[in-house]
C-alpha cells in the first residue's frame, strides 16, 4: 500500500530523517491555527496518490498571506482525477541542491538495492532514460543493518558526505516498516543542512498487519470487499466475467479470453479449497460489476472440490449466464448439480472461453 | 529426480495445522503407492508429542532431525512465522526446504533466503506447490493423478498453471520426469536458473516446459542459462500495468517484466513459447 507523503515523513523523522517543518490541514480554516508557524513563504502540497504530483498543478509556492486562498484552491482542485483530503503546507527550504536516493528490493540478486543520482527532482525519470550512468547502484546481503562503507562510498561520488547518514536512516526506515519502495526525491542539501522535500514509501501488503496498518486504500470497493474474502481480485473494464482457482490458470483464462478477441471484465481467483459459500460470494461480486454479461468458472479441483463449485453457483442467483469448466475432485457430482438446473458445463478452457466470446460480442 | 527419491525422509513444518495434516496424508499417501519413505516427522512448536496420521510431531526441527533419518522439510507455516522456520530448517542442518507459504513478508523472504544460503541449504518458494517426480517423490500439494513419469521437465511459477499443463502433456502420451512450482513471490529460493542447472545434470530429463508470467525477468534468464531443449509458455498477455495478478510477484512494474515482451525475448533466443497451454505438447514433440 503506498502511503501519502506526509504518513511516510513521519516514518522517515522516526528514523533520523530531516524533513521540512510543516503541518497537515483536513480544510483551509485549519490554517488560521498555524499562521505563527508559517514562514513568510510556503509550499502548499495536495497529498494525493499519484505520481508527478508537481507538474499536474498539486505543489504550489506561495506567500504566507495568500496561504489560506491557495489551500482552497488546492482542496478543490482534483489532480489527475484525485481529489486530496489533506493538504501539507511546509516550509519553503533554501535548496542548494536536489539528489536522489530510493531504495526497492531486487529480484535477481534477491537483496534491497540503493539507487542514487547526483540530479534529482522531478526529471528523475527522463535522466534515468537519457543518461543512466547517472543513477548509480548498491547492493548488499539483507542480514547486514547498515549500508557497507564500500557501497556508500559507491553510491555518493563526489556528492557531500552528509548524505550518508540520511541514506542510511532511510535503509533502517525501508526495513522497519517492510518497505517495498522507500524514495526521497528530491533529498536536497540546504545551508542548514540535509532535508527530504518529498517522501515516498510503499509497504508490503503481506506485512500491513504487523505494520498496524487495517484498511488498504489501494483498494477499490469491489477489490476491498473481494480482499475481505481471501480472493485475489483485480478490476478490468470488459464483458466477461472469469473466476478461477489459482493465480496462473486464471490468468491465463484471461488471455485465452483475449486471444479470441473477448474482453475480460476481471481476474478472480478464489484460493484453494474453496466451499460453497465462497464459491456464491465470489460470483455475486464477479455478477454485481456493471458491463458483466456473461461469466466463466473454470476450477481446477485439488483441494477445491467441484460438487461444493457448483452448489455456490446456484446459490448465488445471479442473472447473467455462467459458463463452467469443472475438472477434479468429485468433477461427476459438481457436473450432475449443475445439469439438474441446466448450466452449460464444457470440458476444456478452450470451449469454454469460446463460447463466452460468442455470447458476451452477441 | 533432482531434488530426492523415494529414499528421501521428509519433514512437515506446521504439521498440526490443517494444511499442514491434510498434506502429510497426501505425500505419504503417495509415498506408500511408489515405496518411498515420505514424511518421518512433524514439527510445530510447543506440539512435540502429538501424531499426526501416525507421524511424530517435534516441538523442533533439531529434535525431529536427531530422532528421524531426513534432509529435507515442506513448510505449511502462516506467513508471518514462515521466514524464521525456514532459518531453523536450514540451521538444523536440512538440505531442502520447499516453502508452500503464500502471503510471507517480503523482507521476510529475503533474509530467510540470505540464512539459508549461508546455511548450504535451498529453498524452493515461497508461494508454491512444490515438487514432484512422478513415481518417485511428491513434496508439496501437487495432484501426482496428473502426472506420469516420463522425460519432460516442467518449471512453473504458478500453481494450477502447472496441473493445466501437466494434464495437457500427459493426456498427449509425454511423461514427465519432475515437476516443480518455484513460487510467485517476487524474491523466491529456486529460481529458473537454478531449476535448468539441476535439469541439465538429470540423465532423465531430455526437454523442458518453463512456464512463467508477468513479473521481473527470471523466465529469460532461464531461457538464457541453459542448452537443454525449451518449450516456453508465458501467462498475463493481457495483465494491466502495476496490478497485482493474484501472485505478489506477478505485477508489471516500471514499463518491466510484461508478458508480450517476455514472449518476443524468448523467441528471439529460439525458444518457441506456446500462444495458449493446449499448444504446449506438439511443441514438446517436436523436441524430443
Amino acid at each position: 500500500m503506498k502511503l501519502l507523503e506526509f504518513e511516510a515523513k513521519d516514518i522517515f523523522k522516526k528514523h533520523g530523517i530531516p524533513v521540512p517543518e510543516g503541518k497537515v490541514v483536513k480544510s483551509p480554516d485549519e490554517l488560521y491555527l498555524h499562521m505563527d508557524d508559517f514562514a513568510d513563504e510556503v509550499v502548499v502540497k495536495s497529498q494525493v496518490d499519484v505520481g508527478g504530483r508537481g507538474k499536474a498543478g498539486g505543489i504550489i509556492v506561495t506567500k504566507k498571506a495568500d496561504v489560506v486562498a491557495t489551500a482552497t484552491h488546492l482542496f478543490k482542485t482534483p489532480i489527475k482525477g484525485l481529489t486530496a483530503k489533506t493538504l501539507l503546507v511546509e516550509e519553503k527550504l533554501p535548496i542548494e541542491h536536489e539528489y536522489y536516493v530510493s531504495i526497492t528490493i531486487d529480484r535477481a540478486t534477491r537483496q534491497p538495492m540503493i539507487l542514487f543520482a547526483e540530479t534529482g527532482g522531478v526529471d528523475i525519470e527522463e535522466t534515468a532514460r537519457t543518461n543512466p550512468g547517472a543513477l548509480r547502484r548498491a547492493s548488499f546481503s539483507p542480514l547486514l543493518t547498515e549500508v557497507p562503507g564500500y557501497q556508500m562510498r559507491h553510491l555518493l561520488g563526489s556528492a557531500p558526505r552528509e548524505l550518508g547518514p540520511v541514506i542510511n536512516a532511510l535503509y533502517h526506515a525501508f526495513c522497519a516498516s517492510d518497505a517495498l519502495l522507500a524514495e526521497i526525491n528530491p533529498l536536497v542539501t540546504t545551508t542548514r543542512g540535509v532535508y527530504a522535500a518529498d517522501a515516498k514509501l510503499i509497504v508490503d501488503d503481506n506485512a500491513l498487519k504487523r505494520q498496524g496498518i487495517t484498511v488498504n486504500r489501494d483498494l477499490t470497493p469491489r477489490e476491498r470487499e473481494a480482499e475481505e474474502n481471501g480472493f485475489s481480485y483485480v478490476e478490468l473494464d470488459g464483458t466477461i466475467g472469469v473466476i478461477g482457482n489459482g493465480a496462473g490458470l486464471t490468468m491465463s483464462t484471461l488471455d485465452l479470453i483475449t486471444h479470441y478477441n473477448g474482453r475480460p471484465a476481471n481476474f478472480l481467483d478464489v484460493g484453494g479449497g474453496a466451499g460453497r459459500e465462497r464459491v456464491m460470494k465470489a460470483v455475486r461480486l464477479v455478477g454485481g460489476m456493471p458491463g458483466v454479461r456473461v461469466i466463466i468458472v473454470n476450477l481446477l479441483g485439488g483441494i477445491t472440490r467441484c460438487d461444493e463449485v457448483a452448489r455456490g453457483i446456484i446459490e448465488a442467483g445471479i442473472d447473467q449466464h455462467v459458463i463452467t469448466r469443472l475438472a477434479g475432485t468429485n468433477e461427476e457430482e459438481g457436473k450432475a448439480i449443475l445439469a439438474k438446473y441446466g448450466y452449460q458445463m464444457l470440458d476444456t478452457m478452450e470451449e469454454v472461453v469460446r463460447a463466452a466470446v460468442e455470447e458476451a460480442e452477441a | 529426480m533432482i531434488y530426492g527419491d523415494k529414499s528421501t525422509g521428509v519433514i512437515v513444518q506446521g504439521a498440526t495445522g490443517n494444511q499442514g495434516a491434510f498434506h502429510i496424508s497426501l505425500m505419504n499417501e503417495y509415498a506408500r503407492s511408489v515405496g518411498g519413505r515420505g514424511v518421518v516427522a512433524g514439527v510445530t512448536p510447543g506440539k512435540g508429542g502429538q501424531t499426526v496420521h501416525g507421524v511424530p510431531v517435534y516441538d523442533s526441527v533439531r529434535e525431529a532431525a536427531e530422532e528421524h533419518d531426513c534432509t529435507t522439510s515442506v513448510l505449511f507455516v502462516p506467513g508471518f512465522a514462515a521466514g524464521d522456520s525456514i532459518m531453523e530448517a536450514a540451521s538444523a542442518g536440512l538440505d531442502l526446504v520447499v516453502a508452500i507459504t503464500e502471503g510471507i513478508p517480503v523482507h521476510d523472504t529475503m533474509k530467510a533466503l540470505a540464512f539459508a544460503q549461508m546455511e548450504g541449504c535451498c529453498v524452493i518458494g515461497p508461494n508454491c506447490p512444490g515438487t514432484l517426480s512422478p513415481g518417485e517423490l511428491k513434496l508439496g500439494i501437487m495432484p501426482p493423478q496428473l502426472a506420469m513419469p516420463g522425460n519432460v521437465g516442467v518449471i512453473s511459477r504458478s500453481g494450477t498453471l502447472t496441473y493445466e499443463v501437466v494434464n495437457e502433456l500427459t493426456r498427449a502420451g509425454i511423461g514427465q520426469s519432475t515437476i516443480v512450482g518455484i513460487g510467485g513471490d517476487p524474491i523466491i529460493g529456486q529460481t529458473f536458473v537454478d531449476v535448468l542447472e539441476r535439469f541439465e545434470q538429470d540423465p532423465q530429463t531430455k526437454a523442458v516446459v518453463l512456464i512463467g508470467e508477468v513479473g521481473g525477468n527470471l523466465e529469460e534468464e532461464g531461457a538464457a542459462s541453459t542448452t537443454l531443449p525449451i518449450v516456453g509458455y508465458v501467462a498475463g498477455v493481457s495483465a494491466p500495468p502495476e496490478k497485482r495478478m493474484g501472485h505478489a510477484g506477478a505485477i508489471i512494474e516500471g514499463g518491466e517484466g510484461d508478458a508480450r515482451s517476455k514472449i518476443s525475448r524468448l523467441t528471439s533466443m529460439g525458444v518457441p513459447v506456446a500462444g495458449k497451454p493446449s499448444e504446449i505438447p506438439a511443441l514438446v514433440r517436436e523436441l524430443l
